[in-house]
Protein backbone atom coordinates (compact mmCIF):
# COMPACT_ATOMS: atom_id res chain seq x y z
CA UNK A 1 0.00 0.00 0.00
CA UNK A 2 2.95 2.28 0.71
CA UNK A 3 3.76 2.26 -3.01
CA UNK A 4 0.29 3.58 -3.87
CA UNK A 5 0.41 6.20 -1.13
CA UNK A 6 3.49 7.65 -2.87
CA UNK A 7 1.87 7.56 -6.33
CA UNK A 8 0.27 10.60 -8.08
CA UNK A 9 -3.50 10.31 -7.88
CA UNK A 10 -4.06 10.73 -11.63
CA UNK A 11 -1.82 7.72 -12.25
CA UNK A 12 -3.78 5.61 -9.76
CA UNK A 13 -7.16 6.65 -11.20
CA UNK A 14 -5.86 6.08 -14.74
CA UNK A 15 -4.83 2.53 -13.90
CA UNK A 16 -7.73 1.79 -11.53
CA UNK A 17 -10.74 3.97 -12.53
CA UNK A 18 -12.98 2.69 -9.66
CA UNK A 19 -10.62 4.46 -7.25
CA UNK A 20 -11.94 7.75 -8.66
CA UNK A 21 -15.53 6.80 -7.89
CA UNK A 22 -14.53 5.65 -4.41
CA UNK A 23 -12.81 8.98 -3.72
CA UNK A 24 -15.98 10.78 -4.85
CA UNK A 25 -17.91 8.85 -2.18
CA UNK A 26 -15.70 10.58 0.37
CA UNK A 27 -16.18 13.95 -1.34
CA UNK A 28 -12.63 13.91 -2.65
CA UNK A 29 -13.00 15.31 -6.14
CA UNK A 30 -9.74 14.31 -7.83
CA UNK A 31 -11.32 12.86 -10.97
CA UNK A 32 -11.97 16.15 -12.80
CA UNK A 33 -8.67 17.69 -11.66
CA UNK A 34 -6.63 18.49 -14.73
CA UNK A 35 -3.27 18.24 -12.97
CA UNK A 36 -3.52 15.23 -10.65
CA UNK A 37 0.09 15.19 -9.47
CA UNK A 38 -0.85 15.09 -5.77
CA UNK A 39 0.20 11.92 -4.00
CA UNK A 40 -2.53 9.71 -2.54
CA UNK A 41 -1.02 10.12 0.95
CA UNK A 42 -1.14 13.93 0.69
CA UNK A 43 -4.72 13.86 -0.57
CA UNK A 44 -5.84 11.80 2.40
CA UNK A 45 -4.08 14.20 4.76
CA UNK A 46 -5.41 17.34 3.08
CA UNK A 47 -9.03 16.14 3.33
CA UNK A 48 -8.71 15.47 7.07
CA UNK A 49 -10.99 12.42 7.11
CA UNK A 50 -12.01 10.83 10.39
CA UNK A 51 -9.86 7.81 11.35
CA UNK A 52 -12.85 5.54 10.55
CA UNK A 53 -13.39 7.04 7.10
CA UNK A 54 -9.67 7.03 6.37
CA UNK A 55 -9.43 3.34 7.33
CA UNK A 56 -12.48 2.46 5.21
CA UNK A 57 -11.17 4.45 2.24
CA UNK A 58 -7.76 2.79 2.41
CA UNK A 59 -9.36 -0.65 2.67
CA UNK A 60 -11.55 0.17 -0.33
CA UNK A 61 -8.57 1.31 -2.40
CA UNK A 62 -6.62 -1.81 -1.38
CA UNK A 63 -9.59 -3.91 -2.52
CA UNK A 64 -9.43 -2.24 -5.95
CA UNK A 65 -5.67 -2.21 -6.54
CA UNK A 66 -4.96 -5.62 -4.97
CA UNK A 67 -8.22 -7.62 -5.02
CA UNK A 68 -8.23 -10.75 -2.92
CA UNK A 69 -4.83 -10.02 -1.40
CA UNK A 70 -4.05 -9.16 2.18
CA UNK A 71 -2.54 -5.67 2.20
CA UNK A 72 -0.98 -3.94 5.18
CA UNK A 73 -2.93 -0.71 5.60
CA UNK A 74 -1.37 2.40 7.13
CA UNK A 75 -2.47 3.36 10.61
CA UNK A 76 -5.13 6.09 10.26
CA UNK A 77 -3.82 9.45 11.42
CA UNK A 78 -5.53 11.11 14.31
CA UNK A 79 -7.79 13.73 12.85
CA UNK A 80 -7.61 17.38 13.79
CA UNK A 81 -10.30 18.26 16.35
CA UNK A 82 -13.83 18.58 15.04
CA UNK A 83 -13.89 22.19 16.17
CA UNK A 84 -11.14 23.13 13.71
CA UNK A 85 -12.67 21.15 10.85
CA UNK A 86 -15.55 23.58 10.42
CA UNK A 87 -15.33 25.53 7.19
CA UNK A 88 -14.55 28.75 9.01
CA UNK A 89 -11.77 30.72 7.40
CA UNK A 90 -9.12 32.65 9.28
CA UNK A 91 -9.22 36.41 8.49
CA UNK A 92 -6.50 36.30 5.78
CA UNK A 93 -8.13 33.28 4.09
CA UNK A 94 -11.51 34.96 4.35
CA UNK A 95 -10.07 37.95 2.47
CA UNK A 96 -8.95 35.65 -0.37
CA UNK A 97 -12.34 33.91 -0.45
CA UNK A 98 -14.06 37.31 -0.67
CA UNK A 99 -11.84 38.19 -3.64
CA UNK A 100 -12.83 34.88 -5.23
CA UNK A 101 -16.45 36.00 -5.08
CA UNK A 102 -15.70 39.02 -7.26
CA UNK A 103 -13.80 36.84 -9.72
CA UNK A 104 -16.68 34.32 -9.77
CA UNK A 105 -19.15 37.11 -10.46
CA UNK A 106 -17.01 38.10 -13.43
CA UNK A 107 -16.83 34.49 -14.64
CA UNK A 108 -20.62 34.17 -14.28
CA UNK A 109 -21.30 37.09 -16.63
CA UNK A 110 -18.51 36.18 -19.08
CA UNK A 111 -20.60 33.77 -21.23
CA UNK A 112 -23.14 36.55 -21.92
CA UNK A 113 -20.32 38.91 -22.89
CA UNK A 114 -18.87 36.31 -25.24
CA UNK A 115 -22.28 35.44 -26.74
CA UNK A 116 -23.03 39.03 -27.65
CA UNK A 117 -19.49 39.90 -28.74
CA UNK A 118 -19.17 41.39 -32.21
CA UNK A 119 -15.54 41.71 -33.32
CA UNK A 120 -16.49 44.59 -35.64
CA UNK A 121 -17.80 46.68 -32.75
CA UNK A 122 -15.23 48.95 -31.13
CA UNK A 123 -17.43 49.12 -27.99
CA UNK A 124 -17.42 45.30 -27.70
CA UNK A 125 -13.67 45.14 -28.26
CA UNK A 126 -13.16 47.79 -25.58
CA UNK A 127 -15.29 45.80 -23.17
CA UNK A 128 -13.27 42.62 -23.74
CA UNK A 129 -10.12 44.69 -23.31
CA UNK A 130 -11.47 45.88 -19.95
CA UNK A 131 -12.34 42.29 -19.02
CA UNK A 132 -8.83 41.14 -19.82
CA UNK A 133 -7.50 44.06 -17.79
CA UNK A 134 -9.68 42.94 -14.83
CA UNK A 135 -8.27 39.43 -15.06
CA UNK A 136 -4.67 40.56 -15.39
CA UNK A 137 -4.85 43.25 -12.73
CA UNK A 138 -7.39 42.10 -10.15
CA UNK A 139 -7.36 38.31 -10.44
CA UNK A 140 -3.69 37.93 -11.28
CA UNK A 141 -1.58 40.89 -10.17
CA UNK A 142 -3.59 41.56 -6.98
CA UNK A 143 -5.13 38.24 -5.90
CA UNK A 144 -2.82 35.57 -7.32
CA UNK A 145 0.22 37.59 -6.32
CA UNK A 146 -1.00 37.50 -2.70
CA UNK A 147 -1.24 33.75 -2.99
CA UNK A 148 2.00 33.03 -4.82
CA UNK A 149 4.26 35.63 -3.19
CA UNK A 150 2.91 35.59 0.37
CA UNK A 151 0.60 32.68 1.24
CA UNK A 152 2.33 29.84 -0.57
CA UNK A 153 5.66 30.96 0.91
CA UNK A 154 4.40 29.72 4.31
CA UNK A 155 4.53 26.14 3.01
CA UNK A 156 7.03 23.76 1.46
CA UNK A 157 7.26 24.93 -2.17
CA UNK A 158 7.70 21.31 -3.24
CA UNK A 159 4.19 20.34 -2.13
CA UNK A 160 2.26 18.85 -5.04
CA UNK A 161 -0.91 20.69 -4.10
CA UNK A 162 0.91 24.02 -4.45
CA UNK A 163 2.47 22.96 -7.75
CA UNK A 164 -1.03 22.12 -8.99
CA UNK A 165 -2.32 25.55 -7.93
CA UNK A 166 0.57 27.32 -9.66
CA UNK A 167 -0.06 25.29 -12.81
CA UNK A 168 -3.71 26.39 -12.72
CA UNK A 169 -2.53 30.02 -12.50
CA UNK A 170 -0.20 29.48 -15.46
CA UNK A 171 -2.94 27.84 -17.54
CA UNK A 172 -5.23 30.76 -16.77
CA UNK A 173 -2.51 33.24 -17.77
CA UNK A 174 -1.92 31.37 -21.04
CA UNK A 175 -5.64 31.61 -21.91
CA UNK A 176 -5.68 35.33 -21.12
CA UNK A 177 -2.53 35.92 -23.19
CA UNK A 178 -4.10 34.07 -26.11
CA UNK A 179 -7.38 35.98 -25.70
CA UNK A 180 -5.44 39.25 -25.82
CA UNK A 181 -3.65 38.16 -29.00
CA UNK A 182 -6.97 37.12 -30.56
CA UNK A 183 -8.42 40.52 -29.64
CA UNK A 184 -5.53 42.28 -31.37
CA UNK A 185 -6.38 40.51 -34.63
CA UNK A 186 -10.19 40.85 -34.11
CA UNK A 187 -10.54 37.07 -34.00
CA UNK A 188 -13.92 36.53 -32.30
CA UNK A 189 -13.62 32.76 -32.17
CA UNK A 190 -10.18 32.91 -30.63
CA UNK A 191 -11.40 35.35 -28.00
CA UNK A 192 -14.42 33.19 -27.16
CA UNK A 193 -12.44 29.94 -26.98
CA UNK A 194 -9.81 31.38 -24.68
CA UNK A 195 -12.17 33.27 -22.40
CA UNK A 196 -14.29 30.13 -22.02
CA UNK A 197 -11.09 28.20 -21.35
CA UNK A 198 -10.05 30.72 -18.73
CA UNK A 199 -13.46 30.58 -17.03
CA UNK A 200 -13.30 26.78 -16.89
CA UNK A 201 -9.81 26.73 -15.36
CA UNK A 202 -10.56 29.46 -12.80
CA UNK A 203 -13.95 28.16 -11.64
CA UNK A 204 -12.50 24.73 -10.89
CA UNK A 205 -9.39 26.28 -9.36
CA UNK A 206 -11.37 28.51 -7.00
CA UNK A 207 -13.52 25.59 -5.88
CA UNK A 208 -10.38 23.60 -5.03
CA UNK A 209 -8.93 26.51 -3.07
CA UNK A 210 -12.10 27.41 -1.16
CA UNK A 211 -13.09 23.87 -0.24
CA UNK A 212 -9.78 22.04 0.09
CA UNK A 213 -6.63 24.13 0.01
CA UNK A 214 -7.54 27.04 2.30
CA UNK A 215 -9.15 24.89 5.03
CA UNK A 216 -6.08 22.64 4.95
CA UNK A 217 -3.77 25.66 5.18
CA UNK A 218 -5.80 27.08 8.06
CA UNK A 219 -5.40 23.82 9.96
CA UNK A 220 -1.64 24.03 9.53
CA UNK A 221 -0.91 27.73 10.05
CA UNK A 222 0.18 28.95 13.49
CA UNK A 223 -1.35 32.06 15.07
CA UNK A 224 1.94 33.84 14.30
CA UNK A 225 1.63 32.98 10.62
CA UNK A 226 -2.05 33.96 10.50
CA UNK A 227 -1.27 37.34 12.07
CA UNK A 228 1.64 37.96 9.68
CA UNK A 229 -0.42 36.96 6.63
CA UNK A 230 -3.21 39.27 7.76
CA UNK A 231 -0.81 42.22 8.09
CA UNK A 232 0.91 41.55 4.76
CA UNK A 233 -2.40 41.15 2.91
CA UNK A 234 -3.64 44.43 4.36
CA UNK A 235 -0.47 46.15 3.18
CA UNK A 236 -1.16 44.86 -0.35
CA UNK A 237 -4.81 45.97 -0.01
CA UNK A 238 -3.70 49.47 0.92
CA UNK A 239 -1.32 49.70 -2.05
CA UNK A 240 -4.05 48.45 -4.40
CA UNK A 241 -6.97 50.27 -2.73
CA UNK A 242 -7.99 52.59 -5.56
CA UNK A 243 -7.57 49.98 -8.30
CA UNK A 244 -9.46 47.47 -6.21
CA UNK A 245 -12.50 49.73 -6.00
CA UNK A 246 -12.30 50.35 -9.73
CA UNK A 247 -12.17 46.66 -10.65
CA UNK A 248 -14.83 45.55 -8.18
CA UNK A 249 -17.22 48.19 -9.49
CA UNK A 250 -16.37 47.11 -13.06
CA UNK A 251 -17.85 43.68 -12.27
CA UNK A 252 -21.03 45.34 -11.00
CA UNK A 253 -21.34 47.42 -14.15
CA UNK A 254 -20.78 44.35 -16.30
CA UNK A 255 -23.55 42.51 -14.46
CA UNK A 256 -25.91 45.44 -14.91
CA UNK A 257 -25.20 45.60 -18.60
CA UNK A 258 -25.16 41.93 -19.48
CA UNK A 259 -27.01 39.74 -17.07
CA UNK A 260 -29.58 39.34 -14.41
CA UNK A 261 -28.05 40.45 -11.11
CA UNK A 262 -26.23 37.46 -9.64
CA UNK A 263 -27.03 37.53 -5.96
CA UNK A 264 -25.55 34.15 -5.09
CA UNK A 265 -22.86 32.67 -7.27
CA UNK A 266 -21.57 30.00 -4.90
CA UNK B 1 -32.96 19.73 39.85
CA UNK B 2 -30.17 22.04 38.65
CA UNK B 3 -30.63 25.74 39.25
CA UNK B 4 -28.71 28.94 39.72
CA UNK B 5 -25.78 30.34 37.82
CA UNK B 6 -23.86 27.73 35.80
CA UNK B 7 -20.72 29.69 36.56
CA UNK B 8 -20.91 29.00 40.29
CA UNK B 9 -22.86 25.72 40.47
CA UNK B 10 -21.14 23.15 42.71
CA UNK B 11 -19.78 20.12 40.87
CA UNK B 12 -17.12 17.48 41.38
CA UNK B 13 -15.17 15.65 38.70
CA UNK B 14 -14.07 12.24 40.02
CA UNK B 15 -10.65 11.15 38.73
CA UNK B 16 -9.37 7.60 38.83
CA UNK B 17 -5.96 7.91 40.41
CA UNK B 18 -4.43 10.52 38.17
CA UNK B 19 -4.47 8.69 34.85
CA UNK B 20 -2.56 10.27 31.99
CA UNK B 21 -0.63 12.52 34.37
CA UNK B 22 2.70 13.37 32.72
CA UNK B 23 5.76 12.06 34.47
CA UNK B 24 8.50 14.46 35.54
CA UNK B 25 8.42 18.23 35.68
CA UNK B 26 6.44 19.98 32.96
CA UNK B 27 8.23 23.26 32.20
CA UNK B 28 6.27 26.48 32.37
CA UNK B 29 5.81 28.38 29.11
CA UNK B 30 5.23 31.68 30.90
CA UNK B 31 7.69 34.32 29.68
CA UNK B 32 6.63 37.44 31.58
CA UNK B 33 5.36 39.05 34.76
CA UNK B 34 2.85 40.46 35.63
CA UNK B 35 -0.04 38.74 33.88
CA UNK B 36 -3.24 40.17 35.40
CA UNK B 37 -4.91 42.53 32.92
CA UNK B 38 -5.14 45.40 35.44
CA UNK B 39 -1.43 45.07 36.15
CA UNK B 40 0.03 44.67 32.67
CA UNK B 41 0.87 47.58 30.41
CA UNK B 42 0.55 47.58 26.62
CA UNK B 43 3.96 49.30 26.66
CA UNK B 44 5.61 46.24 28.21
CA UNK B 45 8.31 44.85 25.93
CA UNK B 46 6.85 41.34 25.97
CA UNK B 47 3.69 42.58 24.22
CA UNK B 48 5.38 44.39 21.34
CA UNK B 49 4.47 42.60 18.10
CA UNK B 50 3.56 39.51 20.11
CA UNK B 51 0.94 36.84 19.70
CA UNK B 52 -1.12 37.32 22.85
CA UNK B 53 -3.40 35.02 24.82
CA UNK B 54 -6.14 36.66 26.84
CA UNK B 55 -7.23 33.92 29.21
CA UNK B 56 -10.17 33.84 31.56
CA UNK B 57 -8.79 33.15 35.04
CA UNK B 58 -10.23 29.63 35.27
CA UNK B 59 -9.00 28.33 31.91
CA UNK B 60 -5.40 27.40 32.82
CA UNK B 61 -6.71 25.41 35.80
CA UNK B 62 -9.40 23.58 33.85
CA UNK B 63 -7.12 22.77 30.93
CA UNK B 64 -4.26 20.43 31.80
CA UNK B 65 -2.31 21.26 28.67
CA UNK B 66 -2.82 25.04 28.61
CA UNK B 67 0.89 25.90 28.67
CA UNK B 68 1.83 23.80 25.67
CA UNK B 69 -1.40 24.12 23.73
CA UNK B 70 -1.98 27.87 24.02
CA UNK B 71 0.67 29.72 26.03
CA UNK B 72 3.82 28.49 24.30
CA UNK B 73 5.46 31.30 22.34
CA UNK B 74 2.85 33.87 23.36
CA UNK B 75 2.45 36.76 25.81
CA UNK B 76 -0.34 36.48 28.37
CA UNK B 77 -3.01 38.55 30.10
CA UNK B 78 -5.63 37.08 32.43
CA UNK B 79 -8.93 38.45 33.67
CA UNK B 80 -12.31 37.43 35.01
CA UNK B 81 -15.25 39.08 33.28
CA UNK B 82 -17.58 38.10 36.10
CA UNK B 83 -15.73 39.29 39.17
CA UNK B 84 -13.22 41.93 38.08
CA UNK B 85 -14.11 45.61 38.39
CA UNK B 86 -13.36 48.60 36.18
CA UNK B 87 -13.80 46.63 33.01
CA UNK B 88 -13.86 49.77 30.86
CA UNK B 89 -10.16 49.93 31.72
CA UNK B 90 -9.84 46.45 30.25
CA UNK B 91 -11.33 47.59 26.96
CA UNK B 92 -8.87 50.48 26.73
CA UNK B 93 -5.99 48.25 27.66
CA UNK B 94 -6.83 45.64 25.04
CA UNK B 95 -7.23 48.43 22.49
CA UNK B 96 -3.75 49.53 23.57
CA UNK B 97 -2.47 46.06 22.75
CA UNK B 98 -3.88 46.36 19.21
CA UNK B 99 -2.83 49.94 18.54
CA UNK B 100 0.24 50.64 20.68
CA UNK B 101 1.84 47.24 21.23
CA UNK B 102 0.88 46.33 17.65
CA UNK B 103 0.31 42.74 18.66
CA UNK B 104 0.26 40.20 15.83
CA UNK B 105 -2.75 38.16 16.95
CA UNK B 106 -5.05 37.64 19.93
CA UNK B 107 -6.35 34.31 21.21
CA UNK B 108 -9.15 34.65 23.78
CA UNK B 109 -9.60 31.51 25.86
CA UNK B 110 -12.77 31.36 27.93
CA UNK B 111 -14.77 28.82 29.90
CA UNK B 112 -18.03 27.40 28.62
CA UNK B 113 -20.07 29.09 31.36
CA UNK B 114 -22.19 31.97 29.99
CA UNK B 115 -20.62 34.72 32.06
CA UNK B 116 -17.23 34.00 30.55
CA UNK B 117 -18.43 35.21 27.14
CA UNK B 118 -18.04 38.67 28.60
CA UNK B 119 -14.27 38.47 28.15
CA UNK B 120 -14.62 37.83 24.44
CA UNK B 121 -17.12 40.70 24.36
CA UNK B 122 -14.54 43.05 25.92
CA UNK B 123 -11.92 41.97 23.36
CA UNK B 124 -14.33 42.48 20.45
CA UNK B 125 -15.38 45.88 21.78
CA UNK B 126 -11.72 46.84 21.89
CA UNK B 127 -11.14 45.53 18.37
CA UNK B 128 -14.13 47.41 17.04
CA UNK B 129 -12.83 50.64 18.53
CA UNK B 130 -9.29 50.05 17.34
CA UNK B 131 -7.88 51.69 14.24
CA UNK B 132 -5.65 48.67 13.78
CA UNK B 133 -7.12 45.20 13.19
CA UNK B 134 -5.58 41.83 13.97
CA UNK B 135 -6.93 38.27 13.78
CA UNK B 136 -8.80 37.26 16.93
CA UNK B 137 -9.59 33.66 17.71
CA UNK B 138 -11.91 32.51 20.48
CA UNK B 139 -11.45 29.19 22.25
CA UNK B 140 -14.19 27.83 24.49
CA UNK B 141 -13.06 25.33 27.12
CA UNK B 142 -15.29 22.91 28.99
CA UNK B 143 -15.30 22.64 32.78
CA UNK B 144 -13.06 19.60 32.46
CA UNK B 145 -10.63 21.26 30.09
CA UNK B 146 -11.70 20.03 26.65
CA UNK B 147 -11.72 22.46 23.76
CA UNK B 148 -15.39 22.74 22.76
CA UNK B 149 -15.05 25.33 20.06
CA UNK B 150 -12.40 27.33 18.25
CA UNK B 151 -13.50 30.01 15.89
CA UNK B 152 -12.33 33.22 14.27
CA UNK B 153 -14.04 36.31 15.51
CA UNK B 154 -14.78 39.33 13.38
CA UNK B 155 -15.26 42.87 14.64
Amino acid sequence: MEKYLRTPIKEIIGTYPPVGALLEEYRIGCVPCSVGTCLLADIVEIHNLSPEDEGALMAGIAGIVAPGRVVALPEPRSRRPETTRKLSYSPPMKALVDEHRHILRFLAVLPAVIDRFDARSEADRALVRDGIDFVRSYADRFHHAKEEDILFACFDPGLDILKAMREDHERGRAHVRAAGEALARCDGEGIAANLHGYAGVLAEHIKKEDEILYPWMDRNLSMRQVGELFARFRAVDERFAEDRKKYESFVGRLEDAYAEPISEVR
Amino acid sequence: MMSGCPGSRTMTFPKDGGTEAPSGVVPSQLRQWPIQLHLVSPQAPYFQGADVVLAADCVPFAMGNFHNAYLKGKALAIACPKLDGDQEVYVEKIRGLFEDAKINSLTVTIMQVPCCRGLLGLAMQALKGSSRKVPVKSVIVSLQGEVLQEEWASA
